[in-house]
């Protein structure tokens, strides 16, 4: 054991090399998968240098190895390519630097590639990237769309061409990357930063035209579908041909098939719209005439009905009511009249047949009494008493003799 | 009595026509006194106005509005 350094003591730079080269020396063995971001290779010198980027965080680590571990027949170690690296941590102490130190190098396969993105893409699934609850509607007719795409791309074109024509008022935004290799998705993920931080800029396109499994890669890097996830505005992506599918496409919230398909998705057809709204507007025109001369014709057939029309109908019958009865009413009167006239006739014979008038004339006398009452008995009657005859002719004073002839 | 001939009538085009279909109704079915059936006559005739107003008003105004094709109208 070293003595504990102090500014008395300070250890020298040998002391202090040897210790860390020591403490990193016995951290063994790793396996480490990367992507190649570095290679360098100087002339005939046994080492060679590369460094190795995390594809999904902004990290790397230098490696050497040995030229014959680089220049492994059939490893094609290229920049962008994804390894494999068996090393262990080594402190070179002569220069106080950290490396990797490579025994063995595998190039990740393609199949392997795309296991792997097959495994990134069920761990991004399962953490509900992909979800459809999560996919941002498009704007209407968004005025700004950011569009990041290779410089002068055949992809670029298509997008800025078709959406032009369609929509003559869209404007971009552009963002021009590398659209392969190794430092393509943090090249796309900075143009995404820098469009999403623009709060003109409603929509962003990804476009890149099609290319090689291998040259679509980066399109399928976890970080940038992670940032595509993060984005605030909606994106469109557009990557190879349709047939390829990269886990950005999955991500995105519209997935076109192609650069022209984006074009279609992010902005409406003029003239299309144009005619969607006249016909919408004659539509509604005519809707609305037609609810009103429907209106019209029922308030017309209203006005015309006999009860609205004419009014004086309304007298009409009542006129005719008054007329009827007045004449029910002299007729009935006319025929009580008449009656009474014969009941007064009959009265008036049943008087005449019941006078004692015609008695008399048949030769009866009615006797009576100077009070007028009638005489019935002879005893009523006292001698001497003055009595009146009445015959058909008229009256006849007498005087009551009870003489010896009188037996009564 | 008189509000047909407002400005501004309070009563809309379809409360106008709802009394107005409901007045007519009551006129045909018959069975009213003199002063009934010419009260509703008056109130009838009054609601049709109101209602005619309204339509008048909207076919004015769907002229105004007329686009472009209806010559010279802005």
């Amino acid at each position: 054991m070293t003595a504990p350094s102090s500014p008395d003591a300070p250890w020298p730079v040998r002391t202090v090399a040897r210790k860390v080269a020591d403490w990193i020396g016995r951290l063994g063995e790793v396996w480490v998968e990367g992507q190649v971001a570095q290679l360098s290779r100087r002339g005939g010198a046994a080492t060679v240098f590369l460094t190795l980027r995390d594809p999904a965080a902004d990290m790397s680590v230098p490696v050497t190895c040995h030229r014959d571990v680089a220049d492994r027949p059939g490893l094609e170690l290229t920049e962008g390519a994804r390894v494999v690296v068996r090393a262990r941590p080594d402190y070179y102490v002569a220069r106080g630097s950290f490396s990797l130190r490579a025994t063995e190098i595998r190039a990740v396969g393609l199949g392997e590639l795309l296991a792997r993105i097959e495994r990134i893409r069920q761990l991004l699934a399962a953490e509900g990237l992909f979800d459809a609850v999560r996919k941002r509607p498009l704007p209407f007719a968004p005025a700004v769309v950011g569009v990041i795409t290779g410089r002068d791309s055949a992809a670029e074109r298509d997008v800025l061409v078709t959406a032009r024509r369609r929509w003559p008022a869209v404007r971009f935004e552009m963002h021009n990357c590398a659209v392969q290799g190794p430092t393509a998705a943090a090249s796309v993920m900075e143009g995404l930063k820098r469009l999403d931080a623009d709060p003109a800029v409603e929509v962003i396109v990804v476009a890149r035209g099609g290319g090689s499994v291998e040259d679509l890669l980066p399109f399928s890097d976890e970080g940038l579908v992670r940032a595509i996830a993060a984005c605030r505005t909606p994106v469109v992506t557009a990557v190879g041909h349709e047939t390829d599918t990269t886990l950005v496409d999955h991500v995105a919230d519209v997935r076109a098939a192609t650069p022209t398909d984006a074009a279609h998705r992010i902005v409406p057809e003029i003239g299309e719209q144009r005619r969607l709204v006249d016909g919408l507007r004659t539509r509604a025109r005519a809707l609305v005439t037609g609810r009103l001369d429907q209106q019209v014709r029922w308030l017309d057939s209203v006005r015309t009905r006999p009860v609205l029309a004419s009014p004086d109908r309304l007298l009409h019958g009542r006129e005719e009511d008054v007329l009827a009865l007045r004449s029910r009413a002299r007729r009935t009167l006319v025929h009580r009249v008449e009656g009474a006239e014969r009941d007064v006739e009959h009265a008036r014979a049943r008087v005449a047949a019941l006078s004692p008038a015609a008695t008399l004339e048949r030769g009866y006398a009615v006797v009576q009494r100077i009070d007028g009452s009638l005489v019935r008995d002879p005893a009523e009657v006292g001698d001497d008493e003055r009595l009146q005859v009445r015959v058909a002719g008229g009256r006849l004073p007498v005087r009551v003799d009870r003489g010896p002839a009188g037996g009564g | 009595m008189s509000t047909a001939e407002n400005a501004e009538p309070t009563t809309t085009y379809e409360q106008a026509r709802e009394e107005l279909a409901d007045v007519v109704r009551r006129l045909e079915s018959g069975g009213l006194t003199l002063e009934e059936s010419l009260t509703l006559w008056e109130r009838g005739e009054e609601l049709a106005k109101l209602c005619q107003h309204w339509l008048d008003r909207a076919r004015e105004r769907l002229a105004a509005a007329a686009p472009a094709d209806d010559a010279g109208r802005d």
